[in-house]
């Protein structure tokens, strides 16, 4: 496989998971302001997800359904859901011989929705939970057409390994700016609203429920994220798949062991040898400082060892 | 009261042209009169539906092509007309040996004026046309391509006259586009008329891409060989087509920047190393093939990609230089080559065409010039041509003065009246002219023309230009099976 295309893979799922990751920011972070009254935290949003500076108030934050807006259709910001969406679609275009139809179908329809004129019409006159919900059907679509119909080859383990690293990084961007805030914010640590929507937010309130009940413990979230096994947002789950997918591909392509492959193996074993100095919140900080060093030294190894 | 049902004897001819449906008289032609049955069965509701699906299916297949405005790209599909083109078997068979004939002929012209030249010596062709045209490749001269074939996949674009008789238009030897066009169209029809269309006997179109495929691996004496699609990029108006036949041969889509010389051979950067290429269907033009050998400023090419092909390391696919034989000089002297090299009568006649650089063409044409249709000779899509009929007097002064600074660059043909087909607009049969462009394949087992091709329409009221980028459309051609 080309090397262009197999970096136009993996930037198909890194985008296809960016735009999920935004929709499900978006779509917590509205229902809670409903619940607290509380609009600043769209601003860290913006911050984050958008790149958008503080000094540029252009945008109300008072008014949630304007930030969603700018959030899901600004054609001048690149990190907006319509050019993340965009950019998605235009890597699948660039390799339509090596996804299956459907998976081309599946985002092409959704980019043709977001672009269509009436989308934007459409969403000023719907609840916007039920119209995000309709924009994350999209994306919960494309995984399940692409975990039916894509061949188990280079074009499936590029995918994975852009899929995987972009939410590896969600994840861990997700600890670093809303648990090492948390102190800032005591106040709202005994409301279980909080915890509940920061829960859901990342898609895990159901998996932490079940396993500590309604007791929320900033531990048992940080091992939730961190490095439990079963949760599929986990970082160490994603870091196995990314080291599975890493494998495959030198097994298809008759590579020795790479750099990436070392990479992802040291990255596992930090998160399987380090639980106590994870848990100790503490030593958190310090943890993820490294941990997103090696997240962008394997960034940077994928990039020499397959695209160049 | 408002109609449920199209009208068939309200249809409005074009005055001084061929119907592809209803004689002069207004009766149906055989070839059509079971799709008439179907008409009258049909309501217009049915048929707005069929539109929309079509229009739909194109979307989201993604048969488009992208229009950029204030940032924002626009996705834009080629119109489709959903009542087909339809044409009977004898008259197919005509096209067929014709396109056969003159794709053999040209090939021997190739052949020839890139090795001895008889054809110049014999002043059949003249040397002068040669020795001025930047077509005419001299990195080609005495070079033997693969098989002594130079142009392996051609699209000839034919019109029907008054007379009911097809003539060649043009001959389109460089990178022809548009056969992807040709498979979504038959597509589409299978889905618009699930019951209707496999009654109708009609001559396959789909197996296409596997025609091609078999002949390109022929081209090297090797199992498996590697064949690779070079497209310019995302951004070319056809890349749809370049992405979908590199899909349905299974070989891979390349750009120059995924391709690297060494050692006077090709290879593709693969994730996994370098990769030998054999044999390249290029699908951009001989001067953007090479920075080395031609535009230097090309960035879609490869540098040092004719040296390998010099070598006889890579195979390219259209061979560069075959531009000279489809130029549109060369043309007009297409039939002398086919009694010249075939000692034939040729089967599809060409359009009359006067060379302006003759004083006593460029006589009649410039007294004529409402009646006469002037072309550039390196031109192509339609563009830079003047319609004697509709121009405006201040059209035509400013284009005659362009010729006459250089006659030699101009051809004319008198206006001719296209045939016409009914197109469904606005809820009414209404005559649009319509061209057909055939493709074939000429591989080491002959010459293969794919039964049907592009049926082209003009969908502006009484526009005779039916390229996609003025403003034409497309419909489905049918070749019917047992209807001589």
């Amino acid at each position: 496989m080309l090397s262009r295309v197999a970096n136009n893979l993996y930037w198909l799922d890194r985008y296809m998971q960016r735009s999920y990751g935004l929709l499900n920011i978006i779509s917590t972070n509205h229902n809670s302001t409903i619940d607290s009254g509380d609009y600043s935290s769209w601003e860290s949003i913006m911050n984050s997800y958008m790149g958008f500076k503080s000094d540029k108030k252009i945008i109300n934050y008072d008014d949630s359904l304007k930030v969603i807006e700018y959030m899901l259709f600004d054609y001048k910001n690149p990190n907006s859901l319509k050019n993340i969406v965009s950019k998605s679609r235009e890597n699948a275009r660039s390799v339509q011989d090596h996804i299956s139809r459907e998976v081309w179908l599946s985002a092409n329809k959704y980019f043709l929705f977001i672009n269509d004129q009436t989308t934007l019409s459409n969403f000023k006159k719907s609840d916007p939970l039920n119209f995000l919900n309709k924009l994350l059907q999209f994306n919960l679509l494309y995984y399940s057409t692409s975990d039916i119909t894509q061949e188990r080859g280079n074009a499936y383990c590029f995918m994975n390994v852009g899929k995987y690293f972009e939410r590896i990084i969600q994840s861990v961007d997700f600890l670093y700016f809303k648990l090492l805030k948390l102190s800032e914010n005591e106040k709202n640590l005994q409301e279980i609203v909080f915890w509940k929507n920061l829960l859901i937010s990342i898609g895990g309130y159901q998996l932490y429920t079940k396993t500590y009940k309604s007791i929320f413990k900033i531990e048992n979230i940080i091992e939730m994220i961190l490095i439990n096994d079963n949760f599929p947002r986990s970082v160490k789950y994603g870091v196995n798949k990314l080291k599975l997918h890493i494998k495959r591909l030198n097994t298809f392509n008759e590579l020795k062991k790479t750099e990436s492959f070392f990479l992802a193996e040291k990255l596992e074993n930090n998160l399987k040898f380090n639980t106590n100095k994870i848990l100790n919140s503490k030593g958190l900080r310090f943890f993820l400082d490294d941990l997103i060093k090696e997240i962008n030294e394997l960034s940077i190894k994928i990039n020499e060892d397959y695209f160049s | 009261m408002l109609k449920d049902k199209v009208s068939l004897e309200n249809y409005e001819y074009m005055s001084n042209a061929w119907d592809e449906m209803f004689d002069l008289q207004g009766n149906i032609r055989p070839e059509y009169l079971s799709f008439k049955k179907l008409l009258k069965k049909v309501n217009i509701n049915s048929l707005r539906e069929m539109e929309d699906f079509a229009r739909q299916f194109f979307m989201t297949q993604g048969v488009t092509f992208t229009v950029y405005n204030n940032n924002e790209g626009i996705e834009r599909i080629f119109p489709f007309d959903i009542l087909p083109r339809i044409i009977k078997a004898k008259e197919w068979i005509e096209i067929e040996e014709g396109i056969k004939q003159r794709i053999k002929a040209l090939n021997l012209f190739l052949k020839d004026i890139y090795h001895e030249q008889f054809i110049l010596k014999d002043n059949v062709f003249p040397s002068n046309l040669i020795s001025n045209n930047p077509q005419y490749l001299f990195e080609m001269r005495k070079l033997n391509v693969p098989k002594n074939i130079y142009t392996h996949i051609s699209g000839i674009d034919l019109i029907r006259n008054t007379d009911g008789k097809f003539y060649v238009l043009e001959d389109n030897l460089r990178t022809p586009s548009g056969v992807c066009y040709m498979l979504e169209n038959r597509e589409i029809s299978r889905r618009l008329y699930p019951s209707f269309f496999p009654k109708q006997n009609i001559l396959s179109v789909l197996n296409y891409p596997s025609i091609l495929y078999d002949h390109l691996s022929s081209l090297v004496d090797k199992k498996n060989p590697t064949i690779v699609l070079l497209t310019p990029g995302l951004y070319n108006s056809a890349y749809y087509e370049h992405s979908t036949l590199a899909r349905l041969m299974g070989i891979e889509l390349v750009e120059g920047r995924d391709l690297v010389l060494n050692n006077n051979y090709v290879y593709m950067k693969n994730a996994g190393g370098l990769k030998r290429v054999d044999v390249i269907y290029r699908r951009i033009d001989d001067d953007y093939l090479d920075p080395l050998y031609f535009n230097s400023s090309s960035q879609l090419g490869v540098a040092g990609i004719m040296s390998s092909y010099r070598k006889g390391n890579v195979v390219i696919v259209n061979a560069p230089g075959s531009g000279i034989a489809d130029d549109k000089a060369s043309y007009i002297y297409v039939p002398k080559m086919i009694s010249y090299y075939l000692n034939e009568e040729p089967i599809l006649k060409n359009i009359d065409t006067f060379e302006l650089e003759n004083p006593e063409h460029y006589k009649h044409v410039h007294d004529n010039i409402e009646k006469m249709v002037v072309k550039k000779t390196d031109g192509s899509g339609g563009y830079g041509m003047l319609m004697g009929n509709s121009a405006t007097e201040k059209e035509i002064e400013s284009y005659k003065k362009l010729i006459q600074k250089n006659p030699k660059n101009f051809i004319a043909q008198p206006v001719i009246s296209i045939s016409t087909t009914p197109c469904l607009i606005d809820d009414e049969l209404t005559p649009r002219c319509v061209d057909l462009r055939p493709f074939a394949i000429y591989g080491s087992e002959g010459i293969k023309v794919c039964p049907g091709g592009l049926s082209r329409v003009a969908l502006k009221k009484g526009s005779l230009v039916v390229n996609s980028s003025q403003g034409g459309g497309s419909k489905d051609t049918w070749i019917i099976k047992n209807l001589k």
